[in-house]
């Protein structure tokens, strides 16, 4: 079998070993890099973000899935140099200040790496502040909020305000159980996602990808 | 290594103790013996009085406990149902729990215009279809009684329309020892003579004694000739407390215990070991409307105690669950199906009729018997428990994990989530913006598509054409015959 449809069905069936010697493999045969990485390692895991969209693949399948091509990666960035990115793009995540859940932010974290996104993940009760300060930082292009708690919804607005007054080039997307398209329109925020799935896909959409 | 240890805990649930078990059965055993029972065919009197019964006036026997306790002794604690392929299926038994429709309702609700109708056959077909379909329910039933078919024929073309449609096990009524000769004749020619149909029964008739402690003369003719050609019957009576039956739910255990019993002997004496299912409904006549409930809290009491009776005399026994006194698939319905199906798992019954019933017996739904299904797969899990070892007290990964971390990705996360929870097929999960997109769709309407649906992909395993070709053969001679 092609070796690089080997790597794509290790990515898709979350074999995290057989991921990493495969892509080995691939490179001690000399194939193309950017083949291993665009049609084996994100191609699968484009199609697991898909699959569990639509809710043919369970969430530990999704992180398992997350692992293996994780592990194809860690063999193949020290090919990348430092100017030649292999991220889709780089987002801040964090559960905004006064929470301090994080299971979904979690999930959209994981997924988010496993689609081939640089993700800097500032953990739980983040003031709005460090959202910003980080996104500079790191050159970001997203900035991602999640809140379960209702009282903590007003804090995602004062991001925005922030990197409107300092005319900074972030998007900015929110999400959690309690929040809805209303919302995200009422703090001027650009996206919001139902879910880990929708957010993922929300994310591509904001930045063409 | 610890020792003294049950590795996994499961619900168990039992109403009777044992000195309120012997105390209805003995009292049972005294009905027989001090009251009798009326049994109209003098075959089956006969049988009684030679074997030390004593005949009282008019075809009242009184059977002395002797007679019941060497019963119990021959009837079998297991009976093994085949498939319509001599593959096992069902091992009725023990605790173990199997379900499936009931027979002959008169009225169905349309899936398509929701409107109350007759039942006709093409409904028979179209229940056994997403009976078969349905991955819970174990045997298939007519469900429907067939308007458009002729009395005295249609307990034989429902018979041969399940028998096309389904390889599962068939729980079936008939109407007269005639049309139980020719329904299994037609059995016969599936399995391939009336030997391998003993050896290898895909069928349960369904009889009944009448309340109070009455075998009629058609009953009574279906059990022996069952006995006789040693396939199974479910030989169980339908007391309603109150009015054929004492109104007290412990004077109607004992007179409906009674009436089943009886019936057993009567079994045995012609064939011992011949298979046979035991059970009673004695449930409540609404005294207000004068109608039968199926769901009454009182007949769940009944049910777990005849069962817990049943049980401790080691035979195979009948339930009834999964169905409502509700004229239309309602809320009522659906508390009336979780209740009534968690009380029948509890209780260990057998052969668990009567899913996908609405109306008091009376109304049919068939999007009704996927509903059954799914809450008989949440009931089914709930009733698996859980195992408490090492491994499922998961002490590895709670160190690995650490307070604030999360056990999303973890191994032991991806080992076991499929298999220690349940996920529902049709209740909703979704959350609400998902569900909005969807179309907002609820549980009956979801219920009903896939009923449609299962009717237009599902094909069942079909019959071998010989075999078709011999049924059709049995059943132009039986119209000839019956319908004169």
């Amino acid at each position: 079998m092609d070796i690089i449809k080997e790597i794509y069905d290790a990515v898709m069936e979350g074999k995290v070993d057989d991921a990493a010697s495969l892509v080995q493999q691939a490179l001690n045969s000399k194939a193309e890099v950017n083949d291993i990485l665009n049609k084996g390692l994100i191609g699968a895991m484009d199609v697991v973000g898909e699959k569990f969209g639509e809710g043919e693949l369970f969430i530990p399948q999704v992180l398992w899935s997350a692992k293996a091509m994780q592990a194809g990666m860690d063999l193949l960035k020290p090919l990348f140099s430092s100017t030649n990115h292999t991220e889709k793009g780089t987002v801040v995540i964090g559960t905004a200040k006064g929470d301090i859940h994080d299971i979904g932010k979690n999930l959209v974290a994981i997924m988010l790496e496993g689609s081939g996104f640089k993700v800097a993940d500032l953990g739980v009760d983040v003031t709005p502040e460090r959202f910003v300060e980080k996104a500079i930082e790191v050159k970001a292009d997203v900035i991602a909020m999640s809140a379960l708690l209702t009282t903590t919804m007003p804090s995602m607005g004062e991001v925005v305000s922030l990197i409107k007054a300092k005319k900074l080039p972030f998007k900015v997307i929110v999400g959690g159980a309690p929040l809805d398209q209303a919302f995200c329109q009422e703090i001027g925020a650009d996206a919001y996602g139902m879910d880990a799935a929708d957010g993922l896909r929300k994310i591509k959409g904001l930045l063409g990808r | 290594m610890e020792t003294g240890l049950n590795n996994r805990c499961a619900p168990h649930f039992r109403l009777l103790d044992e000195a309120q078990i012997l105390r209805i059965y003995q009292s049972a055993l005294r009905v027989l013996e001090e009251v009798g029972v009326r049994v109209n065919l003098s075959k089956a009197v006969d049988i009684l009085a030679g074997n030390g019964a004593r005949v009282k006036d008019k075809n009242v026997v009184e059977i002395p406990s002797f007679l019941v306790e060497a019963a119990v002794q021959s009837a079998p604690s297991n009976v093994t149902l085949y498939n319509r392929k001599k593959e096992p299926a069902m091992e009725l038994g023990g605790r173990r729990i199997y379900f499936g429709t009931g027979t002959d309702l008169p009225k169905t609700v349309d899936l398509v215009t929701r409107e109350i109708r007759d039942t006709k056959a093409d409904d028979i077909v179209a229940s056994t279809v997403i009976s078969d379909a349905a991955p819970n329910i174990d045997f298939v039933a007519s469900y429907g009684l067939p308007r458009d078919i002729p009395p005295g024929l249609h307990y034989i073309r429902c018979f041969q329309l399940e028998v096309e449609n389904s390889v599962k096990p068939i729980f079936y009524t008939a109407g007269s020892l005639q049309d139980l000769q020719v329904i299994l004749d037609m059995a016969s020619a599936v399995v391939g003579g009336r030997q391998d149909l003993a050896r290898y029964p895909f069928l349960v008739q369904y009889s009944e004694p009448t309340s109070p402690l009455t075998h009629s003369e058609e009953a009574v003719s279906k059990l022996i000739c069952c006995a006789e050609n040693r396939v199974p019957i479910n030989y169980t009576p339908a007391l309603l407390a109150g009015s054929t039956g004492p109104v007290t739910l412990a004077g109607a255990l004992v007179v409906s215990v009674a009436e089943a019993l009886s019936g057993l002997v009567i079994h045995q004496l012609v064939n011992k070991g011949a298979p046979i299912i035991t059970g009673v409904v004695a449930s409540s006549m609404d005294m207000l409307k004068a109608t039968i409930s199926y769901t009454a809290p009182e007949f769940r009491l009944t049910h777990s105690a005849y069962a817990d009776l049943f049980h401790y005399l080691g035979l195979p026994i009948w339930g009834t669950a999964g169905c409502s006194d509700s004229q239309f698939p309602d809320l009522q319905a659906g508390a009336e199906y979780g209740f009534t199906l968690l009380n029948a798992a509890l209780d260990g019954c057998n052969l668990i009729h009567d899913c996908g019933y609405i109306g008091q017996g009376f109304v049919a739904s068939p999007e009704m018997i996927l509903f059954a299904d799914e809450v008989i797969a949440m009931v089914k899990r709930y009733m698996r428990g859980f195992e408490v070892d090492d491994e499922h007290l998961a002490m590895d990964v709670i160190r690995k994990v650490g307070p604030g971390g999360h056990f999303l990705s973890e191994k032991h996360t991806l080992d076991h989530f499929r298999k220690e929870h349940w996920r529902p097929a049709f209740f909703n999960r979704e959350n609400l913006p998902n569900w909005i997109k969807k179309g907002k769709k609820t549980v009956d309407q979801k219920l009903i598509e896939k009923a449609l649906e299962i009717l237009k992909t599902h094909k069942p395993e079909p019959l071998a054409q010989a075999v078709k070709g011999k049924l059709d053969a049995i059943w132009t001679e039986a119209e000839k015959k019956i319908r004169r």
